[in-house]
Order: C-alpha cells, then structure tokens, then sequence
C-alpha cells in the first residue's frame, strides 16, 4: 500500500511524511514488521511528523525477533556501501557503575549527529565490573540495555566490546567480588620481576583454574557470554552486528608490559615480562622440565632492562649479541607468546561459538607494540608476548588463530604515521601495522582499525585515510571515542570533514551529478529507503 | 478522517508565522525556525486548538495505572479490569494551554522615604518578570528612551545599551495573601525625567507585554501638554495588551488615569493580562475482553479537569475510517453530525477527572477518538486521532510490548526520562524532516543548488546537535571541564591560529572610550599613540565603529560601506590600521550586526527602509520588535529597541554582511572583529561571518543580567556563564566572548571584601574564563560600563586590583583606553610585561592557592604567583619567588 502511494504524486507536504515514515524507522525490521502489521500506529496524514516518528519507533522494537535475520542478513551490511563502514566509540563510562545511562542526552544529541553524518554504527564498551559487579552471575544489564536502545532508536548499528579488564581513567574496576579475590590470591594477576601485580586484569595462567570461587575465569567469561547474548538477543544481528571478545589488558590480547607509564613525553621503554606470578613460573618450569632444560625454568631472562629504560641499557635486547638472539632466548620467547597466543585461542573459540548462531561479527584486538621496531629485536613487542623480530614473523601465527576461529581483528594505531613518531624510539608504527595486514591478508583475516591517540596526532586523519583507502583488507574503522573533546570545536569539524572525504573521496569535484549523489550517498537516506519498500 | 483533517489545518496553522514562499520552504523554515527557538512550538500560537498528546508509552509502567485505578472508587470496574485479561493499557499524556487571567498594576504614590515619589510595578502572575524601563527627559528631543540616572535603578537591574534598564521583579505577598511580583523605583524629584517608559517582560516565555503594541508610558511632567503634539500622553495607561496571546480584547480603555493636572497626582491602576500556562494531563485507555459476550470492554479514564467528551468512532481496517457503532451507546451520547458519537465522560465518584466505560462488538479493528474540553478545546495524539487497536493481532501486539517492559522501565528509573523523550522527540523529529526533505529532493531530481541547500542544513543541524552535546559533557565530566591544557613547557604552535583564540598570547587594548567622536579626529590622535602601545605588550587594538551613523560613537549605523565616522574618515581609518600594522599591532573593526538604522520611512511612517550601499526593505527587519514592522522571520535573539534589527535568517541578509565584511578585512586591512550586541542574534549566524571574512581574532558582546537573590549578588553564576558559554558554542568556538561574568564577581569581591567569590565550586575562576578560558576575553571596563556613561562602573580604586587578575590569568585580558592613559600607566605596563615574560596565554593553568573573605591568591603557569586584596599571601613551594609587581592590594611573583 506504501509503494503504491510513493509513485503518486501527492501534495507535497504528504510525501514529504510519507518518505519520513520509512526513514523514520530507519531500522529494517522495524519496517517491515510495522507495514506487515498493517501500520497499525495512527497513520492519518495530518501527522505532526516528529512525534510520530517517534511513536513508530517505539513500535519497531516489538517485532524485533520475529523477522530478523530475514530482512537485514549481513550480506546487506557489508554491501551497504563501497568503501569503509565507520563506527564511533561511545564514551568507556557511557553506562554508570550504577547502571544508568551517563550523560544521556548528550550521546542522544551525539547518536543523532552521527546518523546524520552517514556513520554506520557505535562501539559501546560494556564492562564486567559494571555487569557483574556485586555477585558471581549476578548480572545487571539495564543500562547496556537502554543504551542499545537509544543506538538502535537512531538508527545505528552497534559494536559491542566485552571489557573483562579494569579502566584507570575513567575508573571502572574489575568485578568486586573478583577483588576480594585478588586481595587474598594476588597470585592471580600478571606478575613483573620485581614482584609487582598488575590487577587490571587477571593473569592468562589461571584461565583454566578454579580460581575464582571455584570457577575458571573461562567459564566465568563463558557465562557472561550467554548471558549476554539471551539480554541482547532481540538486538542480535540486526542493530547489534558486532562483537568483540576482551582479551587482556585494555582488551588487547597481549602482557600488560607498558603498564608503568611513563612520563607523556618521555620516550617509551621496552617494557617487561609478565611471567612471574606462581602459575605462570609453574607452567614456565615443567615446560623447562619437560623440553630436558630446567634450569631454564627457575624464571624470566635475568639481563633485561627495566620498563622505560631502552633496548641497550641491558644485554638482552641487544641488536647484536643480545640473548633474545640465543637457544635460551628463543626457548623463553617461544614460550611466552605461545602461552599469549593458546590464551587468545581459548577466549575466541569461546566467543565464536557461543555468538556462533548470532549474526554478529566476533571480533578480538591485537596490539600495536610499535616503538623499538627498528630495532633487530622489536623488544616492546617480545615483552607484550609478540616473538616477531627481524629474522622471525611472530604475527603469522597470531593471524592463524584468529582465521581458525573465523574472528575478525581490531588494528589500533591507523592513525600513527612514522614521522610524528620520536626518532629516538626507533618506533615505526606504519610498518609494523604492514607487518600486520600482511599475515591477516594471506589467513583471510578482515581487520577492522581503530585511532590510537585519543586527541588527533597532526596528520592523523590522513594517515587513517590512507590505511582505509588503500587496501580492501580494512573494511570498517571503529574511531575512539565520543566525549567532550570529540565534539569541542577544535576537533568536531575535522571529524566531519574525515567522515565526509571517507565517504566521498571525490568530493572537490564540481560534477552535478556527484554532488547529487553525494547528498543522498553522506546521509544514506534514499537509497536505503528504496531497500526497504521492496524488502516490504 | 474528519477529525484528522480538521486537525492538519491546525497543524499547518501553527506553522505560518514561519512560512514564506512555499511550501517545500516552509518544511526549511520550520526546521531553522525550531533550531533557533524550540519554544516557539510550544507558545507562539494565537488559537486555541494547539494541543498534542505525546505516547511515550514505554515510559510508563502499568503498574502506575493500577495504582491510579485502584483509587477510583468503581471498585467492581477496576477488579474486573484488572482480574481479567487486559490486553492493552496505555496512558498518553496531553499537553494542554490553558489561559490564565491576572494583573499587571501600576502604582505612583509616596514612598516610605517620605517626600519622594515612589513608582511601583506588579504583576500577580506566576512567571519571571523583568522590568524593562527607560525614562524621556524633559526637553529632550531625541530618544523616547534613555537610561535613568544611577540613583533611579532599583538593585539588581541591568543596563541595557545606553537607552534602558532591565530589573526583575521580586516576589512579595499582597495583602490578601496572595503571591506577587513587584519593582519599586524611586522617582528622583530633582532629575528632569518627563516619563517613564517600559514594557513588562516574562524570562520564561520570552513574551513581552505591552500595550497596544506600544510601550506602557507613566508622564511624570506634563509640562508636554502645552506641545500638543504628544497629546496621547495624557492618555496615559490603556489596557495592556499581550502580544503573544491577544484575542482577550478588553473594554476597560483607560477608565481612569486622565492626569490633566500639571502637578504630580499619585494613582493607581490596574491593567489585566493573560498568559498561557502549559498543565500536563493524561489519558489512560484499557481494554479487555469480556469472556462472556466476547466483546470488548474499553474504559477510558482522564484527569482533566471540568466537563470531557470524548468524540469516538469505530473502524473496520487500516485506513481509520471513522464508523459509528452500533447501539447501546453509553449514557449521555449524541451522534454528531452522523460520522461520529460524543459522549460526556461521568466525573469520578472520588478524586479529580472523569471516566468511561464503552462495549465495543467483536470484529472491529479499532476504536478511534479525540477529547473536547467544555471551552471548545480539542485534545488529539500527535495531531492524530486517538487509535486503540481491538483486535487479535493487536493485543499480541500489545502482549510483545509488554514483555518488553523490562527495558522500558530502566529508563523510567531515569530521573530525566520524559525530558529526554521529549528531547529525542525533538531532535528526531528534526533528522526525520531533514530526511524528508532530502529523499524528496532527490527523488524528484531537482537541480543541484537544492540538494547544496539541503546539504548546507543538514551540516548545520550535525553543528548544532555536536554543540548541544558537546556542552553536555564539558558540563558532566568534571574531569573533562578544563580543556586539554597545553603543556607550559611547548609553545602553542602557530598553527593553531584560531579565530576564537587568536595566537592565544593576544593582549588587546580599547582603543577608544565614549567620548572618543567629540574631536573628530581619533584616528589621528590614536595614530600617534600606536609605538607607545606596541612598547606597552599590546598585541591587538580594539578600534572604534566605523560607520556612519545616526549616533555619533557610531553604534546606530546606517550605510555600512560609508566609513566616514565621527573618528576620521576613511582614508585615516586606512591610515591608522596601516600604522597599527606597521608596529606589530593586529586592529579589531567594531562591528554592529545586529541593528541597522533605516534610511526612509514606510508607508506607516515607520523607519525600516534602508538606502546608501545595501538597499533592504522591511524584510530585512525582524517582525517581532512592534516598533519597526518588520516582515522578516522572529528574530533569533534578544531585541535592541532603538533601531531596527537585523533578520540575519534572511540568504540575502547574510550574503550581504559576509560581502561586508569581507570588503571590510580587504579594503581597510582589519584582522579581526569585536561584534556588537551579539545577544541579539543566533551564534551560529556569527559563525557564518567569521568563515566569510576570516578573522584572526573576534570577540562578541554577549551581555545579560548576572543572577540576584535579594539584591545581593548569588556566589554561584554558573547560568549566566553557561549562556555566554552557550553562545561561544553556537559559533562553534570560531568566536571568543567578553567575560562579563568575571567582571560582575570582581566587583562583588572587590567591592564588599568578598574575595571568596572568585573561587567558584569547584575551586576553579568563576567566570567564564573558569570554564573555557580559550575563549574568554577578560576586561573591566568598556565604553559602556565605564568611560562618561559609566552603566556599570569598577569598582572605584580597585582597578588595579582587577587587572592584576585579569593580567595574570588564562583568558585574553583587555585594557581600557583610559586606564591606559591614566595614573595606572605604569603599573599595567608592569603586569603586561609579567604575562608577557612569563608567556601566559589563554590556556595556561590556574591553582587557586586561597580564596578568602579578605584576599585571593592563585599560581598561574607554575611560573607566576599573585595576590589580590587586604589580606596576607606570601607563595611557597619549592620554587624561589621573586616580587615582579606590586600596588596597593595586590602582589605578583614570578620564579627566578
């Protein structure tokens, strides 16, 4: 009955509703559901066309489950448009340690300038010592809820990230029942030389203990995971596209190895191992025992500097002559980022078939340990638990794993370019992120990226640009990450000049046509409505 | 149907004040209109039928409505309702205006201070009313208005220009106990002031109430009779008229106030006047299956006050057609005009509001309706009927919906729930017409500039959304409020040359004051000046208004490319800008975009055509000021009464002031802008300028009342900062502002020995330059607070005080041209060389080191330390402080 009165020619103030009243319910179901129903929401053409837009809205989420995979399959999404699909990060606090929504009619007004904008979708972090805070399977999802709402109310597609780590800024702890836990079992957090614990996240040894309370944190994890997906199931594959499994520290599958941070304008150092808590000693020593080299096992190499200091104040790291480069060097580094690697495997095998049945996208994030990498022995990617040097790919393996779990992988760092990087640190951001591509493309692996720097690095734009454009491999940029300072003036309109030349790179050019497209193509309006009349 | 169509006129109707060409435009105009004034929905309507339901549904839970119903006393009603199967419940709420009758009196009798004249002004309406007075001298022909002398204004009012004077009212209680709001003034017998005018103003609505269109006039010397010629003088209070709502046409003209007498008589009088009261109701319908019948029991409960009917049909499919339904009918129902049945709804046996009870056969789609209040009053959903499905489907429907509750609950928790609904209402609406617009744009394939203008909306729409978010986390995230500060160690970059911030080490410099025009040669004079200031550490000069114009410190422009002023002519202007130059001085040209005097006037005699180089006509004038007939859109801001005011929403308006300014950064070589009156228009229209014209700096005028609780000045201003704020945010931070709120602490602290005042909550500056220092340009004193006009004046003694703050805090501080060439001479210069030594820019760092009753000491950049007032403060810490200035009263050490 729509279509029909589409091709009429209406008065205009009636057809200007009615193409309201698709786009209203931006969402694909919602459409189709609501006109299979008969548009059962008081339709007269007098509509005031805000309000019923809203009340339509409200409607589409009823029918959620219903016709889901049927109308919006994946297949539509990642076709919906030729070049990269960008989300943008919602802010890491977004949802109180109370459950409530933060700021809400901020990210309100911001989800709607997103839309507007053309963006694809938000990343929204949900956390574990938010969720399960109080108890063990206790869990709290109304305000993730409400917040999925407000995206799916916009529009919006969402990126869900399970953050199984702690934040510092803003402060969101780990579960409090998990620091109780820790206070008297300090032995389940990563560990450096001098005995310091690193509680942001627990230690990859004890995956397969039952640590905690008698559980292994890879049940623990596992039970979140379900009880996520049967809270977000009427999100699932149609608003909800995305997920990504924490990993480790900030949610990146590596050591916590740069956790002392030092001074912002310091130069980064090499960072430490983090194989010294009692498990991780344990598994190190039957290794030793069980490779006929035990007293290779009583610890970590003793010769490596400590966190900031750089590669050669030690003899470890050394470009020529280090120990890295020994028997004894490859024996300890093979194990230490093979124990990294089956952690990464555990947690993905977990998420990928668990979400298996979902539409969602199982994502993880590997980190881009970039400084030192002129350097022969890449020392800040062996301590975060990378064994890639000059003479050995350590990221094939990596991108192995993640092929075999059919996981996609979360690239930080497309905005860092070389030369804003300081010469001293040897750091090469570009190259290594090459490295990187290199091994996802030859495992099929599709990369989504991420910016590193919160504020945009001079050129950062550019740089992003450049990794987006350049190659098919990047097929969707998760840009972190909405706050005060993403929409002040001195970073918003840059923003929307990126996401513009994204969507449009030919947009200097003075062609009417291309202008044409370019209003509908930025706002992702007509032709998206059109979809829908003939989904209906 | 009927109904509907009845209703969409309204709709339409609500709309027209907005409309111009077509109607494709006027989904445009509708959009901008709601950019800039979102309450013009709510009460810029004349008529009454404005009502719209909102169903936010999910909002509510049930089990709110069983609470309701379980106080009605249909006990047998509501336990079948609730025992059986109720398959769909929903409450929409109904907005409704409701006019209210009260007020406004005018008094003139003797004070308590006996002898003086005392006149008072009231008002017994609820509302935030502001006085906005002026007075007329005894022989003086010029303005109708002008500002009273200093004595005259009450505590608490605020100049307004150089031609009125805004006091709110305060809240007292008549004698028969009822609440009031009244401002006495003081008549001063030895001024020659022949009237007071004023109009009376509501903050909350925006409304100005008047008479006839015509400001409210009390003569006070009538030696003005003997003229003849102001003769309606005599006639001197008629009824009030209220522009926004003015169909209550009253009969008591001037019945009494016939002061022929030549001396002063004191009188009373009283003028009624209406106002428009937004009262929020609602309406709950359930339905249930009877399990006998097998019909369907509809009940209807709403809490609206007097006699409700509701006008109901039935339908059988999708389209709504509206069907009367067959007999029994409940009591007290007519059929209406055969398309419809209006039935009475039975008052509650207890508590408020009213409730029916309908039986509805089986097989009936839906149940459509709309309220009638007993005035003729329609309450309708959204502009649409009321639609209750009946059938199977729907009450699986309505079962899902249920289900969902869960979620829909969290957000109730929300404390902030309806506002927000009411905001996603809002804003979706505007992205849904945006959309509209833009798929019928293309669908028809209309020409390219339509799809750039519809772009350029959408752009603009993003602004204002990214804007309206990003002031709601500065302000949430206490972590967030400062900006990223630059580290002290690096420079700022000279990339980073913004028009809000200039280079961000900008010192600027007044160069003029009120009396500036009298030798008719300021250029010149200024001119001679221009080594000394550059010697002094100034960076930018602040020259005078350009224009011509019909006052002569030329902020009444009237041909805006005749640059022969009072100040020189043209070629000087050229001359001293080059001068400026020449010493490393940036010049701001003085822009007044606001108003703009007219050249001829109209067929009325009103003076709103405009000649000389732009030739406007009357759609150039805002239409919301009565005094210029203007035909262009309401404007965007606040009114200046005395000239007619620019309609910047108007394309050709704003091409022709960006051509202006443009010709004016080429022709004369200005850098950068200080905007006149900048309250009076949209930021978001300045921001469109600054990308025009490109400046290297611009500062806006953005000067409103600081917040009063009994005449004393309130510690916290945050609102008066966060609409300055709110302003720097609509041009998108391309413009800094005066810090008029860090001025208006100053002279508390310094005033009354407050020096608490300038640590606010947070322990952070009170002012603007708290907030976003960036964009804050601190002063102390204009041409219009200080100077010869002296609206607002420093604190006198204190200046230096002042400017040992200003000098040494983040901001960008401006020094008036008569302080410069004054005593302070030397002492300023020492602090601009403290700044300047110490590289303090807008952004450094300030920590409040002690804020107390007699003194306030703060660390600035870690490298400078200061002091202001009485009290002892001597900097510790680690580094070694060395006295860099010093005065009486303030102290400033830098490390050495």
């Amino acid at each position: 009955m729509e279509a029909s009165v589409i091709c009429s020619s209406q008065a205009k103030i009636r057809k200007t509703e009615l193409a309201y009243r698709e786009l209203g319910c931006f969402d694909p179901k919602g459409v189709s559901k609501a006109f299979s129903a008969k548009s059962r929401v008081c339709f007269s053409p007098s509509t005031m066309w805000r309000k019923a837009g809203i009340r339509f809205t409200l409607r589409a989420v009823q029918s959620e489950a219903v016709r889901s995979e049927k109308v919006s399959g994946p297949s539509r999404m990642s076709k919906s448009r030729d070049g990269v699909r960008l989300f943008v990060g919602l802010p890491l606090d977004a949802v109180s340690d109370c459950n409530t929504v933060n700021h809400a009619r901020a990210i309100a007004a911001g989800l709607k300038a997103l839309k507007l904008l053309g963006v694809e979708g938000v990343e929204l972090p949900v956390w574990w010592g938010i969720v399960e805070k109080e108890a063990m399977r206790k869990y709290e999802w109304s305000g993730y809820l409400a917040l999925a709402k407000m995206v799916q109310d916009a529009g919006l597609k969402l990126h869900v990230s399970l953050c199984f780590h702690a934040s510092k800024q803003p402060k969101i702890p780990l579960p409090k029942w998990v620091s109780r836990i820790g206070e008297s079992d300090p032995n389940i957090f990563f560990t450096d030389g001098a005995g310091q614990h690193y509680k942001e996240c627990l230690s990859l040894a004890v995956d397969d203990l039952p640590v905690l309370d008698g559980s292994t944190p890879i049940q623990v994890y596992h039970e979140f995971c379900e009880s996520f997906k049967s809270s977000f199931s009427p999100f699932m594959g149609s608003t909800l596209t995305g997920i990504s499994m924490g990993l480790g520290p900030d949610g990146e599958l590596r050591y916590p190895s740069h956790h002392m941070l030092t001074k912002s304008n310091q130069i980064p150092g090499v960072g430490e191992f983090q194989c010294y808590d009692k498990n991780m000693l344990g598994i190190l020593k039957q290794h030793a025992e069980a490779t006929g080299n035990s007293l290779w096992g009583l610890g970590g190499p003793h010769d490596v500097p400590t966190y900031d200091q750089s590669p050669n104040s030690n003899n470890f790291f050394r470009d020529n002559g280090g120990s890295w480069d020994s028997p004894y060097g490859d024996f300890f580094l093979s194990w230490y980022s093979n124990q990294l690697i089956s952690h990464g495997n555990r947690l993905l095998s977990l998420a990928a078939s668990t979400f298996s049945e979902s539409a969602a996208t199982v994502c993880g994030k590997i980190p881009l340990m970039h400084s030192w990498y002129k350097t022969r022995s890449h020392p800040s990617e062996l301590t975060a638990g990378y064994y890639n040097t000059t003479t050995r790919d350590g990221y094939e393996v990596v991108a192995e794993m993640f092929a075999r779990n059919s996981c996609k992988m979360i690239l930080p760092g497309m905005d860092l370019s070389d030369e804003h990087q300081s010469h001293e640190s040897l750091s090469s951001p570009e190259f290594l992120l090459a490295d990187i591509k290199k091994a996802c493309r030859k495992h099929g692996v599709e990369v989504c990226g991420q910016n590193s720097s919160a504020s945009m690095a001079p050129g950062g734009f550019e740089q992003i640009k450049k990794n987006l454009l350049g190659e098919n491999i990047v097929d969707l940029f998760s840009y972190q990450r909405m706050g005060a300072y993403f929409f002040s003036p001195e970073h918003f309109p840059s923003f929307t000049g990126f996401v513009r030349s994204l969507n449009q790179p030919e947009l200097h050019s003075d062609d009417l046509p291309e202008e044409e497209e370019e209003a509908a193509g930025s706002l992702n309006v007509s032709s998206e409505a059109s979809v829908h009349m003939q989904a209906v | 149907m009927f109904f509907s169509s009845g209703f969409r006129i309204m709709s339409t109707v609500s709309m027209e004040p907005l409309l111009h060409h077509s109607v494709r435009e006027s989904v445009r105009y509708a959009l901008k209109s709601r950019i800039f004034k979102p309450s013009s929905w709510s009460c810029s309507t004349n008529h009454k039928l404005v009502f719209h339901a909102r169903s936010f549904c999910n909002f509510r839970s049930s089990n709110v409505h069983a609470l309701r119903a379980s106080t009605t006393t249909d006990t047998d009603l509501v336990e079948t309702l609730e025992s059986t199967d109720i398959f769909f419940k929903e409450t929409f709420p109904l907005k409704r205006m409701e006019t209210v009758e009260g007020k406004i009196f005018i008094r003139l009798d003797h004070g308590q201070n006996n002898g003086n004249w005392q006149l008072t002004v009231g008002c017994n309406l609820p509302g935030k009313w502001i006085l906005h007075w002026g007075i007329s001298r005894v022989k003086y022909v010029g303005s109708e208005w002008d500002q009273p002398p200093e004595e005259m204004r009450p505590r608490g009012s605020i100049p307004i220009k150089d031609y009125a004077i805004e006091t709110p009212l305060k809240k007292s209680s008549s004698s028969e106990g009822d609440a009031l709001h009244e401002v006495k003034i003081d008549l001063i017998p030895t001024s020659a002031i022949a009237a007071i005018n004023f109009v009376l103003k509501d903050e909350e609505t925006g409304a100005w109430y008047q008479h006839r269109g015509r400001d409210f006039k009390v003569p006070l010397a009538d030696y003005l009779l003997d003229d003849g010629a102001l003769g309606p003088l005599s006639n001197l209070l008629i009824k009030a008229e209220v522009s926004p709502a003015n169909d209550s046409e009253s009969s008591n003209e001037s019945r009494e106030a016939k002061k022929k007498g030549r001396s002063l008589e004191g009188f009373y009088e009283e003028q009624p006047i209406a106002k428009q009261v937004a009262f929020d109701n609602s309406v709950t319908v359930s339905v249930r299956k009877c399990p006998e019948t097998a019909k369907n029991l509809l009940y209807v409960e709403t809490d609206l006050p007097g006699d409700v009917f509701i006008h109901w049909g039935v339908c059988r499919d999708d389209t709504k057609t509206w069907e009367i339904p067959d007999a029994p009918h409940p009591p007290e129902t007519i059929s209406f005009r055969d398309k419809a049945l209006q039935t009475r709804l039975q008052p509650k046996e207890i508590g408020d509001g009213c409730c029916g009870l309908f039986t509805i056969e089986e097989g009936l789609q839906g149940f459509l309706f709309v309220l009638k209040l007993n005035k003729g009053t329609w309450l309708n959903c959204m502009g649409n009927d009321f639609y209750i499905p009946l059938s199977r489907s729907s009450s699986l429907l309505a079962k899902s919906r249920q289900g969902l509750s869960g979620s829909a609950q969290i957000l109730e928790k929300n404390a902030e729930e309806k506002e927000e609904a009411s905001l996603s209402a809002y804003t979706s609406g505007i992205i849904n017409n945006i959309r509209s617009l833009v798929s019928d744009i293309s669908s028809e394939k209309t020409r390219k500039n339509k799809s750039k203008e519809a772009q350029e909306s959408i752009l603009q729409e993003i602004e204002k959304l990214a804007a309206e978010a990003y002031s709601i986390f500065r302000s949430s995230i206490p972590t967030f409020l400062e900006e990223p500060i630059v580290d002290t160690e690096e420079p700022i970059a000279p990339a980073k040359i913004s028009s809000g911030t200039g280079t961000g080490f900008e010192i600027l410099c007044q160069g003029f004051n009120w009396e500036s025009h009298k030798s008719g040669r300021w250029y010149m004079e200024l001119k001679e000046r221009a080594s000394e200031l550059s010697s002094l550490g100034f960076t930018v000069i602040w020259l005078p208004p350009p224009t011509e114009s019909i006052s002569p410190e030329g902020y009444m422009p009237r041909d805006l490319y005749n640059l022969n002023s009072r100040y020189g002519n043209v070629d000087q202007l050229k001359e001293v800008v080059k001068t400026f130059h020449e010493v490393g001085i940036k010049t701001l040209g003085d822009a007044v975009l606001n108003h703009r005097c007219a050249h001829y006037q109209n067929q009325n005699g009103v003076w709103n055509i405009f000649g000389g180089h732009i030739k406007w006509d009357d759609r150039a004038v805002v239409a919301d000021d009565p005094h210029f007939q203007g035909k262009g859109n309401k404007s965007s801001g606040d009114n200046f009464h005395a000239a007619p005011n620019i309609d910047h929403s108007q394309d050709f308006v704003r091409k022709d002031l960006r051509e202006w300014l443009c010709w004016l950064r080429k022709e004369i070589g200005y850098d950068g802008w200080r905007l006149d009156f900048v309250r009076g228009f949209w930021g978001g229209y300045v921001k469109d300028y600054l990308e025009a014209s490109a400046p290297l700096f611009a500062v806006g005028e953005y000067w409103d009342s600081l917040s009063y609780t009994y005449g004393e000045m309130d510690h916290n201003q945050d609102g008066h900062r966060q609409r300055i704020i709110d302003w720097i945010n609509a041009t998108n931070g391309t413009a800094a502002a005066f810090d008029v709120t860090t001025k208006g602490i100053l002279h508390s602290a310094l005033e009354r020995c407050e020096y608490w005042r300038l640590s606010d909550q947070k322990g952070k500056p009170p002012g603007v330059v708290g907030w976003w220092p960036s964009r804050a340009v601190t002063f102390i004193e204009n041409h219009d607070t200080g100077s010869t006009q002296g609206h607002w004046r420093f604190p006198g003694g204190k200046e230096m005080q002042g400017y040992t703050y200003i000098l040494t805090h983040p901001g960008t501080p401006t020094v008036f041209y008569d302080h410069i060439f004054s005593h302070y001479r030397s002492e300023i210069a020492a602090l601009i060389s403290v700044r300047n030594r110490n590289e303090i820019h807008c952004r450094s760092t300030v920590k409040i080191t002690k804020a107390e009753r007699d003194v306030y000491a703060a660390i600035v950049g870690e490298k400078v330390a200061m002091k202001i007032g009485p009290g002892h403060y001597e900097p510790s810490g680690p580094q070694r402080w060395s006295l860099a200035a010093e005065g009486k009263d303030y102290k400033v050490w830098e490390t050495s």
